[in-house]
């Protein structure tokens, strides 16, 4: 009885089934670590919250060491500085939170525990990712015995996303839940704390600040000059809200464009003797209103969650996608062999160009702000915005103008590029000369051409001076400053332009030449026949590349002008720059860039379209 | 087509690039109306012989002459002469019909002027359907018909061709060589061509000029070059397969020597090499003589392979005193490898080349009483 062939070459192929598995773990794995942190960094940014409380009690006079531990009980540790100006001890404790309260007595370091887990319900999301997982495993065990399925095992992909989705849909509720209680107990604390400060003889003002949240008086609300921390949408939201859900101990709101959650409580009039008149008014007592930006906005687990569970469905759905190919191991190989060699560069292009060009999209459509962790999102406003805004159209009049030194440049470049063919000695010097402001940096470049073009003590002004010319105000007068920076562009493309103009004329075959002169063409009909033609591919790549280039000067621009004077040499990318990061509107200045993008795009594509498309000749 | 032939006249005409002489002291003189190949093998100057005859280089030393007038200072397009290049260098962001045209063109002939002549040739070429086609659309034969009349749209008094056939397949290359010999009878134009293929050169011109290390090696007829080669290397560069050599030696008694040969004869050197032609050497089973002229038998040998060619065979032998020759025999012949021959020599076709190479004037041969 002859045995059947064995298969020599079972390695990958064999091992395909168990990696199958291994990424799906993974995938559930990445699901509950990041339901997990996305609640440890509320908890932690809560317990530090609740440790500043603490330390806002203790600077109260007459509250001190017993508000705090009325806040927190146990939690909270109350420890002297060393003298010798060391650490506290607290401070390297894990899960604890110091604080050291400020002018009142710097000796002293509150230290407050992390906030202890509650049970939260029962939920089977541990199980069913571990029962996934040893599906899976049977799923691989049984795979490793048989051949491999002559089609995609869309059965088995489905049930891996569908536990993967449904995983993580567990996870999520979980991870709502606890934040939900963890936002809760975060809000109580703050209530907790203006009222402990209360009792303790602190102003209401004074206590609504221990609380150490935006908040609001009742009568603030209705004046917003008096509300120092809470943003105006959100006390024009609570304003807003009917009576029952206003006295509601918490409740949760949208304003501007976010989630908060806000929490209320009536403060006793102080306690205090009264150092006024003895005939004042009782004061009344005082409604405060906490609000707390919601964990759905600073914590919320639900994107991380679709993106570990998307990815790890499609990380399975490739992987499974090689099993019936493996049945084929050069196939497969060759296959792996090319992801392989194609992951590296996809993966720098995904994460380094389309990952950040679609991010700037999303920020273009919302109201981002550097410093305000609210975005609200905005939807095609920033684009309304722009597209009103003159100072932009201005900018990009002034680009466009920029833009007509290329023609310009490329004459130059071209001319210099037939100039200085061949390899004398000489020539090569000049061609060195000529390129070197290519390889020379942006900066220094426009430093050194500042200085020459600086009205009184430049070198050029000086010598037009004994010329008997007048001094020029090249940087200086909206009338020249475009002018002047177009013209050091020039003197900056030109020896790049030329370099690769000569490749192409490198690449004209001298027959075309010889025939032509055998023809009895003369030189600037050669020219015009056969040199123009032979580089219109050359020609047409150094216009596009040439143009967007143009449309994206900046360098030039800021260290020479700054945009100015007067806005004249204002150009879009430099626009783009100072609505980013002078007036802080990322939204505005990502919508800015997605429009330059457009301009560009269809600059281009009119080339392509009028200059390219025509070509019918191999 | 009224521009009268034209001669072309070089008179010691060198072209030196550096310290190489690409071209060294070359007469040659090409007579109105006559088709002139010049043959060599690569990097023998042929190319640039050409090129300063167009006009594309200029001469070191001597002077071209076309027409009757030194046009040593005459552009290229002001020289009367068209030319055909290897690559056709076809101007590929033009029509056929501006290829053709473009010489005129730039001349600044009238557009209906153009368009007639362009017709014309089209018509000649059979390029009338291509002319609104771009070269990079057309065959490697269309685009060698387009080149053909781009050179001839302008009527020169002479053409010039730089390997115009090469770049085309085996079958197109017989055909399009059978043109250009029509064309020629047709047009009566001076054709300078220049090729490294010696069939080509045989069968196509009326002379032909053989150049090696650019220097002329002779001018002559097709049958004069084969049949009376100036020296070693031409009997060797024409002919397929390659001449048969022996080297010679005079020995003590004053005759040369070498294998079974010896020829007597005051001779005026030590060494020389006879040479004789594949096909003039005659092979039997039998010592019979199959060739007229030849004495039977002339030395017996061994079969080393034969290739058999369909209307010939060639057999290479285990030739005298060692060396490798071959005949070109009849296929009735049946012969194999390892088989007797006894070949005799056509010693009246046969060449005896001195110690310079050069050609020395009567045919060898032998002493016949000393004959193995």
């Amino acid at each position: 009885m002859s045995r059947p062939p064995e298969r020599t070459d079972g390695g990958l192929p064999a091992f395909l089934p168990a990696i199958v598995t291994v990424a799906f773990t993974a995938g559930l794995a990445v699901i509950l670590l990041s339901a997990a942190a996305s609640v440890n960094g509320a908890r932690e940014r809560a317990t530090k919250n609740v440790a500043r409380m603490a330390a806002n009690l203790w600077e109260i006079p007459g509250a001190g060491a017993d508000a705090v531990a009325q806040l927190l009980g146990e939690r909270a540790t109350i420890e002297a500085v060393p003298a010798d100006g060391g650490a506290p001890r607290t401070r390297t404790e894990p899960g604890a939170y110091g604080y050291r309260p400020g002018a009142l007595d710097p000796s002293v370091w509150i230290a407050v525990a992390s906030d202890p887990d509650r049970a939260p319900p029962p939920r089977p999301t541990t199980p069913l990712a571990l029962l996934g997982i040893l599906l899976m495993i049977a799923w691989t065990a049984r795979r490793r015995r048989r051949p491999p399925p002559p089609r995609y095992p869309a059965a088995t992909l489905l049930l891996a996303a569908a536990f993967l989705a449904l995983v993580a849909l567990l996870a999520a509720r979980r991870a709502h839940h606890e934040l939900e209680a963890i936002s809760a107990a975060h809000l109580a604390h703050g209530i907790r704390a203006a009222e402990i400060a209360v009792t303790s003889g602190a102003d209401p003002t004074r206590a609504a600040r221990a609380a150490g949240l935006p908040w609001g008086t009742t009568a603030a609300l209705a004046d917003p000059a008096r509300l120092w921390t809470m943003p105006r949408a959100v006390s024009e939201a609570i304003a807003a809200l009917p009576p029952p859900l206003r006295t509601a101990p918490t409740s949760t709101l949208q304003a501007g464009g976010a989630t908060y959650h806000i929490a209320q409580t009536t403060l006793p009039p102080n306690t205090a003797p009264p150092t006024q008149s003895p005939t004042a008014p009782t004061p009344a007592p005082t409604t405060l209103h906490l609000a707390l930006l919601g964990y759905e906005e600073t914590a919320s687990p639900t994107v991380p969650l679709t993106a570990a569970s998307a990815g790890s469905t499609l990380l399975v759905a490739i992987i499974l996608s090689l099993l019936p190919l493996s049945a084929r191991p050069r196939a497969l190989r060759r296959t792996l062999a090319a992801w392989g060699f194609l992951a590296p560069a996809a993966t720098l292009l995904l994460v380094f160009t389309f990952g950040p060009l679609l991010f700037s999209l999303w920020i273009s459509l919302q109201e981002w702000h550097l410093v305000d962790p609210a975005h609200p999102f905005a939807g095609l406003d920033n684009y309304r915005n722009i597209i009103l805004d003159t100072a932009w159209w201005s900018s990009i009049r002034n680009t466009a103008v920029f833009t007509l030194h290329v023609p310009l440049a490329m004459a130059v470049a071209l001319a210099l590029a037939l100039l200085t063919q061949g390899s004398r000695r000489a020539v090569r010097w000049a061609r060195l000369a000529l390129f070197l402001p290519s390889i020379t940096s942006v900066v220094a470049i426009a430093v050194v051409w500042k200085w020459l073009l600086n009205d009184g003590y430049g070198l050029v002004n000086q010598l037009l001076a004994r010329a008997g010319i007048g001094p020029v105000p090249w940087l200086t007068s909206p009338d020249t400053a475009l002018a002047s920076l177009m013209l050091i562009s020039v003197w900056m493309v030109v020896g790049y332009q030329m370099v690769v103009f000569q490749a192409g004329l490198a690449a004209i075959p001298r027959d075309w030449y010889d025939a032509a002169r055998v023809d009895g063409a003369g030189p600037l009909q050669r020219f015009r026949h056969i040199t123009l033609p032979g580089l219109r591919h050359t020609l047409f790549f150094v216009l596009v590349t040439s143009v967007i280039g143009s449309f994206q000067v900046f360098g030039l621009v800021y260290v020479m002008t700054e945009g100015g004077p007067l806005g004249a040499t204002d150009v879009a990318v430099y626009h783009i720059y100072r609505e980013a990061w002078e007036f802080l509107r990322f939204g505005n200045a990502a919508a800015m860039s997605w429009v330059l993008f457009a301009v560009v795009f269809a600059a281009t594509w009119l080339h392509f379209r009028f200059l390219e498309g025509r070509r019918a000749h191999a | 087509m009224t521009t009268p032939p034209r001669a072309v006249s070089l008179r010691g005409v060198e072209k030196r690039f550096g310290d190489v002489a690409a071209v060294a002291a070359v007469d040659l003189d090409v007579r109105p109306g006559e088709l002139m190949v010049l043959v060599g093998p690569s990097g023998c100057g042929k190319s640039t012989l050409l090129r300063l005859i167009a006009g594309l280089e200029e001469a070191t030393a001597g002077e071209v002459w076309i027409g009757g007038r030194c046009v040593d200072n005459v552009a290229p397009g002001d020289r009367d002469v068209a030319m055909v290049f290897q690559s056709y260098a076809l101007y590929p962001h033009m029509t056929v019909a501006q290829n053709l045209g473009f010489g005129l063109k730039v001349r600044g002939a009238s557009r209906e002027d153009i368009g007639r002549r362009v017709d014309d040739v089209a018509a000649l070429l059979d390029l009338a359907g291509l002319l609104s086609r771009r070269p990079g659309q057309l065959s490697g034969g269309q685009r060698q018909r387009v080149a053909l009349g781009r050179a001839m749209v302008r009527d020169p008094g002479v053409f010039l061709f730089d390997e115009p056939l090469s770049n085309l397949d085996a079958g197109l290359r017989l055909r399009t060589r059978d043109e250009i010999a029509a064309l020629h009878r047709r047009l009566g134009t001076t054709m300078i061509f220049v090729t490294h293929d010696q069939v080509e050169a045989l069968s196509l011109g009326d002379r032909v000029a053989v150049m090696d290390g650019g220097r002329l090696q002779q001018v002559g007829t097709p049958h004069e070059i084969y049949r009376r080669p100036a020296n070693l290397f031409v009997a060797g560069f024409v002919g397929s397969p390659p001449i048969n050599r022996l080297p010679l030696s005079r020995g003590a008694d004053g005759h040369l020597a070498g294998g079974p040969f010896r020829f007597a004869g005051d001779w005026a050197f030590d060494e020389a090499t006879l040479g004789v032609r594949p096909e003039d050497l005659g092979a039997d089973p039998e010592p019979t003589g199959a060739l007229p002229g030849a004495t039977p038998a002339d030395f017996k040998t061994t079969v080393l392979r034969v290739e058999a060619l369909g209307s010939e065979q060639r057999v290479h032998l285990d030739g005298p005193a060692g060396a490798a020759w071959i005949a070109r025999v009849s296929p009735a012949l049946e012969v194999a490898a390892g088989d007797r021959l006894a070949v005799s020599v056509a010693w009246d076709r046969g060449h005896l080349f001195g110690p310079d190479g050069a050609r020395v004037a009567a045919p060898p041969c032998p002493i016949p009483d000393l004959r193995t």
